[in-house]
Order: structure tokens, then sequence, then C-alpha cells
């Protein structure tokens, strides 16, 4: 067996439950390797200390997970090393249904089958493909046309154990008119050298408004892979918010189809890296029809020896006249030994159209510094105002209150 | 000699350079020192060097300020002490409000005194006080740190900052220059407002023009890197009418 085959063969005591998970199965084994450096998508992120682990399935014992809570309000669904935790998690708000993907029967699975996988290649790329053929459980949440949702909805995965591999599967239908906000947050713990790889399919129907907040507070050793892949009807409004906490490895893909006139579309981020941490965000807004708004923004603090990549694409094809896409991303680096690989890609086929894209890399202000350290400010208080003030315009993009503060202590506490 | 203030032998280079080339100055509570001098004589060396900037390579035999080592200290432990330098090109910074990282400001340094934070009540009833004693408008003080500022603004938010500091020593470095008549008298309004028999100020500029407003004890000329002539206000005037030269071609004879 080579490494790819054995890699793989520790998933395949888990059993399939749905023909499609036969499918991916049958591609990964039979067809797509795994990326390496000389994929141009992966150019910069080495996946090879995933596939060299040997990764088990532990049980855990967590019954009470309110200390991963941002904000106790929130409707929670909780996933502990991939399985839905019922007797954990809350009961969902008026207007929102969620089945667990493991549990779906009748009218529900057939929706859901007829959804899964309907966003993602999982027959050409290595990691939806596997997240697909292994996946056990995840959330299928179906929000009711034209209702407003209130109450937020958080979807909690927690990673349990040494050497854990979570599949996370989710399943998301904005219906028509609808309007909700969610929180996906991945945490960690106890879990040296576990795997995250994640898929969640979001469907965004028309003139329907979605935030999805995607908070990654992985282990330590933790190596996350997430894809997201978003389809957006006509007139709809979807913003998509990744803040990187932590995680040795992160890996983020966001593919955003734009498939019909009047949407607006948000790709925000933040990442802060430290150690040896690597962090990789690579989004694609893909415009498929006239008169679209797309507007990204992502900012990068990096200290110690850390790295970070950001590749962001628009696409505008040829019936996508009218369209508006912007995308800009700006790092600062903490230290000599800190990098970053940033590249802008604009593809335009269409002749009326509005583009710009642009990066940035540099240093803390060092004038700023010294101002504010004349007025009695200390070194740490300074650097903790500057990074603050940089990264306050993507903090201002988060529209839960108590999600925007806990980014905001989060920051302080990077500098404390 | 004076706990207070007390300069003894102070040299600066910066790149080999040196600009300072042995500086005496002895400032005592209450008192104001005009600093003047033509461009290049190391005017704004001086309020960099002691307000800790690290650009410079710094010796003296003696820098002491209320009986402290200054040079010893950090550029925040420097204000943290009672100085305050009103810069001569102040820095925008977006982002930052104007108000949060004054009150940041007050509270390292009534911490440093061993004080509690500032209760919110009395720091916006300073705020309101102080930005008028400035003429500040009050949305200048809620923006972004000099952000957007016109130059009369960036200056008069300086000396808002520094009346809300409350220093010990405040050293203006060219706060004049750029101000139009109408903008120099709120800002000199605002410094002798500030004025006390336990504040001192050291002002540093180019033109006499500024020393009509703020009215100084003791006006010194800095020349080549050295304080060549010392004198009472009338020798301001003595400068404007007669320019640098005069103090040129002296320094000249002597040496």
């Amino acid at each position: 067996m080579n490494q790819k085959e054995i890699f793989v063969a520790q998933f395949d005591s888990i059993p399939a439950q749905f023909p499609i998970q036969g499918e991916a199965r049958a591609a990964i084994h039979n067809g797509i390797d795994f990326p390496t450096t000389r994929d141009e998508k992966w150019k910069y992120t080495r996946v090879n200390s995933i596939l060299e682990s040997s990764f088990q399935s532990v049980e855990s014992t967590l019954e009470n997970v309110d200390s991963f809570k941002l904000d106790a309000t929130w409707s929670y669904l909780v996933f502990v090393n991939g399985k839905f935790n019922q007797t954990i998690s809350d009961d969902m708000p008026d207007g929102v249904s969620m089945t667990s993907l493991a549990a779906c029967n009748g009218d529900v699975k057939k929706e859901m089958l007829s959804k899964l996988g309907s966003l993602i290649d999982f027959k050409k790329e290595a990691f939806p493909s596997l997240n697909t053929g292994y996946f056990e459980d995840g959330a299928f949440i179906k929000v009711r046309k034209n209702t407003k949702i209130e109450q937020n909805i958080c979807i909690l995965s927690i990673t349990d154990g040494q050497g854990q591999a979570v599949n996370a599967r989710n399943l998301i239908h904005v219906e028509s008119g609808a309007e909700v906000k969610f929180v996906h947050q991945f945490e960690g713990l106890d879990n040296e050298n576990s795997f995250t790889n994640s898929v969640c399919e979001i469907f965004v129907d028309e003139n329907a408004h979605a935030d999805y907040y995607l908070i990654e507070s992985e282990g330590a050793n933790t190596k996350a892979i997430t894809n997201t892949n978003i389809s957006q009807k006509r007139d709809s409004n979807f913003t998509i918010v990744t803040i990187t906490k932590s995680g040795q490895l992160v890996r983020n893909n966001i593919n955003m189809a734009i498939t019909e006139p009047g949407c607006e579309s948000n790709m925000m981020g933040i990442y802060f890296t430290d150690g040896n941490q690597h962090v990789d965000n690579q989004t694609y807004a893909d415009h498929q029809d006239h008169g679209c708004n797309s507007n990204e923004l992502y900012k990068g603090v990096m200290a110690d020896r850390s790295t970070g990549v950001f590749n962001g694409k628009i696409m505008v094809h040829q019936a996508a006249q009218q369209t508006n896409a912007f995308q800009s991303n700006q790092n600062i680096l903490l230290s000599d030994k800190a990098t970053i690989n940033t590249k802008p890609e604009l593809e335009i086929y269409a002749d009326d159209v509005k583009c710009s894209h642009g990066c940035t890399i540099g240093q803390l202000d060092e004038e700023a510094m010294f101002y504010l350290q004349s007025r009695g400010l200390g070194k740490e208080a300074a650097h903790r105002l500057l990074v603050q003030a940089f990264a306050q315009d993507v903090i201002d993009t988060i529209k839960i209150d108590s999600l925007r503060q806990s980014v905001e202590q989060f920051i302080e506490s990077k500098f404390e | 000699m004076s706990d207070f203030f007390s300069i003894k032998n102070l040299r600066a280079s910066i790149e080999g350079n040196q600009i300072l080339k042995g500086i005496n100055l002895e400032v005592k509570p209450g008192e104001v020192h005009a600093i003047m001098g033509p461009n290049g004589s190391g005017k704004s060396t001086l309020s960099s060097v002691l307000a800790g900037r690290e650009d410079y390579e710094v010796e003296a035999d003696e820098v002491t300020f209320l009986g402290k080592d200054l040079l010893e200290l950090a550029p925040e432990e420097r204000a943290r002490e009672g100085l305050f330098l009103a810069f001569q090109y102040p820095v925008e910074i977006p982002g930052v409000s104007n108000i949060n990282f004054l009150k940041a400001a007050i509270n390292a340094k009534r911490k440093h005194a061993g004080l509690d934070d500032i209760t919110a009540k009395d720091f916006m009833a300073m705020v309101k006080e102080k930005q008028a004693m400035v003429e500040l408008k009050s949305n200048l003080a809620n923006r972004s740190v000099n952000e957007g500022f016109s130059g009369g603004e960036k200056k008069r938010n300086e000396i808002f900052q520094m009346a809300m500091l409350e220093p010990k020593l405040g050293i203006l470095d060219e706060t004049d220059s750029g101000l139009d008549i109408d903008a120099l008298k709120i800002v000199s309004n605002g410094v002798n407002k500030l004025r006390g028999a336990d504040r001192s100020f050291i002002v540093i500029t180019h033109y006499q023009r500024l020393l009509d407003y703020i009215v100084p004890d003791f006006v010194h000329v800095l020349f080549e890197g050295r304080i060549v002539k010392s004198g009472g206000k009338e020798l301001a005037l003595e400068l404007e009418e007669k320019g640098y030269d005069w103090i040129k071609e002296e320094v000249a004879i002597h040496n």
C-alpha cells in the first residue's frame, strides 16, 4: 500500500450510511491523489504531516460544554468527535428545523440527499472526498421561508482526544426571504495531533440574508482543513467571517457561487498566528450572473516563525455584467522570521464590471509606537492598540455583539 | 543643583554624526525656558532625545528629572513620571480613538502613581473641560488620533493631550511652526493656562513670534549642538531683530 492507501484505510472501518459515501470512497481509493506543493492551490501548504499521521476514534466522556460557549444565550448544536450529542444540545428556535444527518428519515432524508455533495466536487478533490466518504454525522439545518430568526445558532464542533480525526459535515438551507446568523465554532481539547476535515454546504435562496461566522479555536497541535461552499440565488445576501484563533495547520477553502442577479456577498477574515503556526485562506468568488457585489477583506498579523497564505480569486463570467467585486488582503509581520504568501487573482470575461484587488505587507508603524509610548502606554499596550486598530474594520463586520466582543478580547489576550 | 530637571554635557549622535555636542540646561519648577536656534542646530534632536526616541546614541554626564536618571527610563516611563513632548509632526493613527488612547495613557500614569483607574464620569468631565480650553471641537476628540486633522487641529490636539495628562515638564517641539496667528493664540492660551508653580516648560522654536504669547523666563540659543547664549526674554527680541547671523559670528570669534 502506498501512503495514501495507508492513510485512507484508517477510515475504512467507519460504516457508509448513504450511497454518496460509497461513490466518494471509490473515488478516493481509485483515483484522487492528495494535493502536494506542486499543485498551484497548495503551493505553500504541505499536508504530509496529516497523511503521515495515524488516527483513531476516541470515545469522549465530555458531558458539559458550557466552558466553550462564547455566549450561553445562543442555541447550540453540539458535535463531539463528529457525532451529534442531543443531550447537551439546545432546541432550535421557531422557524428552524434541524435533523442530524445520521438520523434523517423519509422525506427529510430525500431532501438532504438531493443537496448533499451538490456544491462540492467530491470526486475530484481529495479532502472533500475523504469527508464525503467517511463523515459519521452532521447537521442538516433548514430555515423556514420569510422568517427572521432572532436567536443565533451555533454549531459547536469539539474534538476531544489524542489522534482524533473528525470529518465534520454540515448542510444549511436558508429558504427564500429568511434571515439568520450562524456561528460555526471548532474547539479542540487534549487533542495532540488531531485532525479536522470539515465540509459545510450552504444554500441561500432568493432574497434570503445569512451570516456565517467560522470561529477556529483548534488545539495547538491540530491540523484543520475546512471547506465552505455556498450557493446564492437572486437578491440574496451572504456574509462569511473567518476568525482563526489557533491550530497548528489551518487551511480554509471558501467557494462562493453567486449564481443569480442582485446578490451581495462578503468574505472577511482575521488570522493571528504565532509559534510555528501555518494558516492558509483560499477564497473563490464566482460571479456567474449580472448585477452582483462581492466584497472581500482579510487581515493577518503574524508573529514568531509563523506562516500565512492568502489566495483569493474573483471570477467574473461573461454573463456577469455590472459586477462590483473588491478584494483586499493586508498583513502585518511582527517578526523577521514570519512569512506571508499572498496572491490576489482576477479573471474577467465580462466588459462592464468594476473589480479591484490588492495586498499589503508591512510592520507596525514605529512612529505610531513611539507616539503612544511617549504618552505613557507600555510597549504591549501600544502594540495591542495598533493591532486592534488594524483589525477593527474586519471586526466591525461581525453583527453579533457578544461575538464581536469575544474577538476583541481574543486580540487583547494575544498581547498580555 | 536642582533636582527638578538638569542636563549636564548631553551629547547625541545618529549614524555617526554628532548632533548635540554638550548641552547644559537647568530648569526649576514653574519656569519656562525657550530654546531658539537656526535650522539644523539640533533643536528637534534635543526634544527627541529627552522623550526617549531610540534612533540616537546618547551620552551625558547627567540628565536628571525629579531625582531620576532620565536616560535610564523607557519613553513610557518618562511620560508616567511627568514628561510630555508635544510633537512637531504629530502622527496620524487610523483606528485608534483619541479618547480611548488618552484614557489608557491616563490610567497607565495613575497606575504608576499607585492610583486606581479614573472613573468614566471624571474622565468625561475632564475631556469636556480641557477640550474647551484648547477650543478643540468635541468630534475631533472622539475621532482616530490625528486622522484627517488639519495642521492647526493636530497641534491643538497635542496641547489637549498635554492638558489631560497634566505633566510636570512639557516640551513643545516647534509647536508654532505652520500655525496661523489665530491658531497660535489658541495654542499659546492653552499653554499659559497650564503654567503653574510646579509645572515647567521647554519651548523649542525657530520663530520669536511664539514668545509674544508664551512669555519665557529664559531664552537659550542653540547653535551647532551647543547652547551658545542664554538670557532673559529680551534675547528673543534681539534675535528677531538681528537674525541668527550675529550669533554665528560671535561663536566664530570665540573659536
